[in-house]
């Protein structure tokens, strides 16, 4: 008996549905489309080494490089997030939007790479200064 | 009567060798939290009562012949949904030998829901979404077979 | 009643003009209740009337030969047979029918599922045969119930009339028959836990899993209407004997009504049963309900 009362208690409390359009809140830690920080990333294509499924392209150019994604492909690990040594990757806590075209959407940025930090001067071997370049080049 | 096709979208579920992740999903898009049966959804057992073809997994070899058979066996005017990440583009399987290419090779297909796998109420979306294409398809060209994309691509926020 | 009440009752009242948006209105409210008691909110009102339409849209399979006209011609005679079961019902009292119109509901209500076997074996394909030959199992098992149940009520009162069983007083053999036969409808009307032959897991929609289109409307139509014709039949044993006609009317529409809720909590609360369970319960627990009720019919005429 006790499926009569468990549909007794449902028909009086009222349906746990969510009406259509509505829909329920992710929670902060949900894994969505990975967002790109152009000006954090640095161009080692550690992400593309790690994603399982092919969805981050990399190509190289004359001191540029072209990071895209294709929604599509991914499946959403995170394992581009956390290989990214510079934090450039992020993954938004939102559903993906449904599309109708394959490809529709890839996202592509095209990033100038920085000039590397500048080297410092080299200097004659005196033991302060060497642990001065040493320090410098730790940095 | 377009009206009522979009009232009224039947779907049949078809899982090409997914990892039934998404299959898992499209039943809790019929539970009580969801309840895609507010929009007139019905899961039917038989293809030919339904409108619109639910697919879920990479196309595997042994797969190809039974879709296209199950895709002509619907009568139109029909609409088909991808869900999920790999009917779209095989998402992780996509050097496997075993496979067959997306599924967009073999049968024409209308919207795709990514995801791996998409939560359920992304699903019931692109059922929705899939029942406006099928009265769309129906005030263009009455039983009309193959995908005629609309003429505005309405982008769904989410 | 002659040619013209006969057409009347037909055509317009409770025929056609009423039955049709009747089994509606039935197939919304066992949807809605079952997903209320589930927790869900149901189908929109109008959801059947949406779905007849769209298959009426639909594409037909091309079907050849004979065995395609037949198979073309199951659903119609289904539906046809359905609305003149629902014709028959006396929903107003003093309606005027005529003596044996119970037999001819019974036959008529009958038809249906005979229609249902039929188009399953004429469709050639394999979960076809396997669901019309569940069906036909199910079909022998509530029958005999069922039909021991309705010709008891009506021996015991020598009659064979609907609308003079209706006005009957209330006796407890008249109860005793319409408990057996709430038994039997959720095996008629295909529901839980006696749905075998529409189990989609197993066997692909059962018997119409070939049909599509506006056949597939028809069928779903004849579906809707044998709820109505069933649902009025009990509601003409179990309605109480009023003298204005319009509450009476009122009456009947209510009893039908509130058996559509109860068969539809008993849909909610059940799985469905396995065919050897299935035929067990009908031929070993309800069978002796079904003799008791049609001894004591004879016992009581015989005494009378």
């Amino acid at each position: 008996m006790n499926i009569l009362t468990m549909l007794w208690k449902n028909l009086w409390g009222g349906s746990r549905t969510l009406l259509f359009p509505a829909r329920p809140k992710v929670t902060p830690r949900f894994r969505g489309l990975v967002q790109f920080d152009r000006t954090r990333c640095t161009g080692c294509a550690i992400c593309k080494m790690r994603c399982t499924s092919r969805a981050i392209e990399f190509k190289t150019g004359k001191g540029e490089f072209t990071w895209s994604y294709d929604p599509g492909q991914c499946t959403f690990c995170g394992r581009c997030v956390e290989g990214c040594k510079d934090h450039a990757l992020s993954q938004e806590s939102a559903c993906p939007p449904i599309y109708t075209a394959i490809g529709e959407l890839k996202k592509a940025y095209t990033v100038a790479r920085k000039p590397p930090a500048p080297k410092p001067a080299p200097a004659p071997s005196v033991p302060t200064q060497q642990s001065n370049i040493t320090s410098g080049g730790a940095q | 009567m377009c009206y009522c096709r979009r009232r009224s979208p039947w779907l049949f579920h078809m899982n090409s060798g997914s990892c039934n992740g998404c299959d898992i999903e499209i039943i809790a898009s019929l539970s009580p939290r969801y309840d895609a049966e507010q929009l007139g959804v019905r899961l039917e057992g038989s293809p030919r009562h339904a409108d619109i073809i639910v697919i879920t997994g990479p196309v595997t070899r042994n797969a190809v012949g039974a879709i296209k058979t199950v895709y002509d066996q619907v009568l139109g005017p029909k609409a088909v949904v991808a869900i999920g990440s790999c009917p779209a583009t095989t998402n992780v399987f996509i050097d496997s030998r075993t496979l067959d290419g997306p599924l967009q090779k073999h049968i024409p297909v209308d919207i795709f829901v990514p995801g791996c796998p998409p939560r359920p109420d992304a699903i019931v979306q692109g059922v929705a979404k899939a029942a406006e294409i099928l009265a769309e398809k129906g005030r263009i060209g009455g039983s009309v077979d193959g995908a005629i994309k609309p003429q505005a691509i309405i982008e769904v926020q989410p | 009643m002659n040619i013209f009440t006969a057409l009347a009752r037909l055509l317009i009242f409770p025929g056609v003009l009423f039955a049709v948006p009747a089994a509606w209105f039935f197939l919304w409210v066992e949807r809605k209740a079952v997903a209320m008691m589930q927790g869900r909110i149901g189908p929109p009102f109008m959801q059947p009337f949406y779905d007849f339409i769209k298959l009426l849209g639909k594409g037909m399979p091309p079907r050849t030969g004979i065995a395609g006209t037949i198979m073309r011609a199951w659903p119609l005679i289904a539906v046809a047979s359905a609305v003149g079961a629902v014709g028959l019902l006396p929903v107003l009292p003093a309606s005027g029918g005529f003596e044996g119109d119970l037999i001819l509901l019974l036959a008529l209500l009958e038809v249906p599922s005979i229609c249902i076997i039929a188009a399953g074996f004429s469709s050639r394909s394999l979960f076809g045969e396997i669901g019309s030959a569940r069906e036909a199992v199910l079909s022998v098992s509530y029958n005999l119930v069922f039909l021991l149940a309705i010709i008891s009520v009506a021996a015991a009162q020598h009659t064979f009339r609907l609308e003079a069983l209706a006005q009957l007083p209330a006796s407890p053999l008249r109860w005793l028959g319409v408990i057996a036969i709430l038994v039997c409808l959720p095996a008629k009307l295909h529901l839980n836990p006696f749905s075998l032959p529409n189990a989609e897991q197993e066997i692909y929609s059962g018997p119409i899993t070939e049909y599509a289109g506006p056949e597939l409307a028809m069928w779903e139509l004849s579906h809707g209407l044998e709820w109505v014709a069933a649902t009025g039949l009990v509601a003409t044993l179990a309605a109480p004997h009023v003298t204005l006609w319009w509450l009476g009317a009122i009456a009947f529409i209510a009893i039908s009504f509130g058996i559509v809720l109860l068969l539809s909590v008993v849909a909610a609360s059940t799985a469905r049963l396995a065919i050897d369970t299935t035929v067990r319960f009908y031929w070993q627990c309800t069978l002796i309900f079904a003799v008791l009720a049609i001894s004591s019919a004879l016992l009581l005429r015989f005494k009378a």
